[in-house]
């Protein structure tokens, strides 16, 4: 799969220059970069929910895109029928809703109206919402900013385990260098809208070649 | 003041056959008109915060204008438009509970849009955002936002009905306040008030806020059970 490239202007800033990227099936690229370099932007518009310059296509081909917002919105249901409006509601559905509820450690909440639930459980409510389909490509934007520790390794590897599964690639955006180095086969750094450096995740996270990205792996305790 | 209000309270338990008209023709005109209000305004306000459009701020500021429509101006249109020189005049709807319901429905339907805009654009994007990102069609979205919006919707309602009751200019022009036809509440409270008749103006007063306590208790039970 090809990401295109594309440019987003805000009141004629450009806040996002996107070069475009090889984002192979089956495998993660981990986006990072300080805050207002452009990554939520870059999730945004690549998962449709916002159009980039000019509003053509930023995918090379057809896909089916699943997109996990960074404030995903718990509707005003239980949590398992939240998680069955992204499905056809068949016994499958119903099953497989039970057991992504059970794998993220919400099953005993699979009854409780979503709008109710605290911040992290909302988080793990909306990933396992998410992947109630079988996408081509994920967009991930923080899943786990919410979570604790514990949750958000639930969530990596349940993530791991249905891109293994699915063969979808992963556009997974995060904070967390050190979820960076474990869940992402390549990584994209975002400096003040521009794409600084791309490439296998090992080698950026360890051997970085612009000065701005040495700087953020230092400051953020690479 | 107090003999009034005595005389108010045995005319009310007297079961007065005007007293009885007035009730009703109140009760048909602000119920209907409220619900029809709230039938148009509620998915047009939604709507409004939903979609994002060239003309959506300004459509939003001409119904904020609308909002603040006076009622006699409200009444006029409604009279030049009814009345024997107007272009409907053959629909004969002069002084009829139906022209006093219209009028209403244009009075209150933009504060219903307006109430329902202003909640619902609080939670559209995210609601929007979500929706898309789970790959949902659009009108799928809408129905969700809808849904998050029940809430809301008790409360604007109240705030439709409550000014349907309590409206007197435009209900005053198109319907006349004739005596066991038009006469509403408000109309009768002014028109007695103006005869010297306090004692059954203060008695509409009464039963005016105890329709409009009834009711709001009513939705809130309504909306208590509902929350759960």
């Amino acid at each position: 799969m090809r990401l295109l490239p594309f440019t987003k202007t805000y009141q004629g800033k450009t806040v996002l220059d996107f070069p475009g990227m090889e984002l192979p099936a089956g495998q993660v690229c981990a986006v990072i970069g300080a805050n207002g370099g452009g990554k939520s932007t870059l999730a945004k518009i690549v998962s449709g929910a916002l159009p980039p310059d000019g509003g053509g296509a930023v995918l090379d081909g057809p896909c089916r895109v699943g997109y996990m917002p960074q404030h995903s919105y718990p509707f005003r249901m239980t949590v398992r029928r939240n998680l069955l409006l992204n499905a056809d509601g068949g016994a499958d559905s119903r099953r497989r809703a039970e057991e992504l509820l059970e794998r993220l450690e919400i099953g005993h909440l699979a009854d409780r109206q979503a709008h109710r639930l605290s911040g992290g459980e909302t988080a793990r409510m909306a990933l396992a919402r998410l992947l109630m389909r079988d996408y081509g490509l994920l967009v991930l934007d923080e899943p786990t900013a919410a979570m604790d520790i514990q949750s958000t390794a639930l969530a990596e590897e349940l993530v791991t385990q249905y891109r293994a599964r699915t063969g979808c690639a992963v556009l997974w955006v995060t904070h967390s260098l050190g979820q960076a180095r474990r869940v992402a086969d390549s990584a994209l750094f975002l400096y003040r809208g521009q794409a600084a450096e791309q490439g296998p995740a090992a080698k950026l996270l360890t051997d970085p070649e612009t000065a701005q990205l040495r700087q953020f792996l230092e400051f953020y305790g690479a | 003041m107090v003999t009034a209000l005595r005389q108010a309270v045995e005319l009310v338990l007297s079961g007065d056959h005007l007293l009885a008209d007035i009730i009703e023709v109140t009760l048909r005109m602000s119920l209907s008109s409220s619900i029809l209000a709230l039938v148009l305004g509620v998915p047009l306000g939604t709507l409004l915060a939903f979609c994002s459009f060239r003309g959506r701020q300004a459509l939003v500021v001409l119904n904020r204008t609308l909002m603040g429509l006076p009622p006699v101006v409200c009444g006029l249109i409604c009279y030049m438009l009814f009345s024997g020189v107007g272009p409907f005049r053959h629909l004969r709807l002069m002084y009829t509970v139906r022209l006093m319901v219209i009028a209403q429905v244009l009075l209150i339907t933009p504060l219903i849009i307006g109430n329902m805009e202003t909640y619902a654009q609080r939670i559209a994007p995210t609601v929007r955002e979500t929706a898309q990102g789970l790959g949902l069609p659009r009108r799928r979205a809408f129905l969700l936002l809808m849904n998050e919006c029940r809430y809301q919707i008790f409360s604007t309602y109240l705030f439709g009905f409550s000014r349907a009751i309590a409206e007197v200019g435009a209900v005053s022009m198109v319907g006349g306040a004739i005596a066991y036809k038009t006469n509403v509440m408000t109309t009768a409270i002014m028109n007695y008030t103006n005869m010297g008749n306090f004692t059954l103006g203060v008695a509409l007063g009464i039963i005016l806020l105890a329709m409009s306590l009834v009711l709001n208790l009513a939705v809130s039970l309504m909306q208590g059970r509902l929350s759960g």
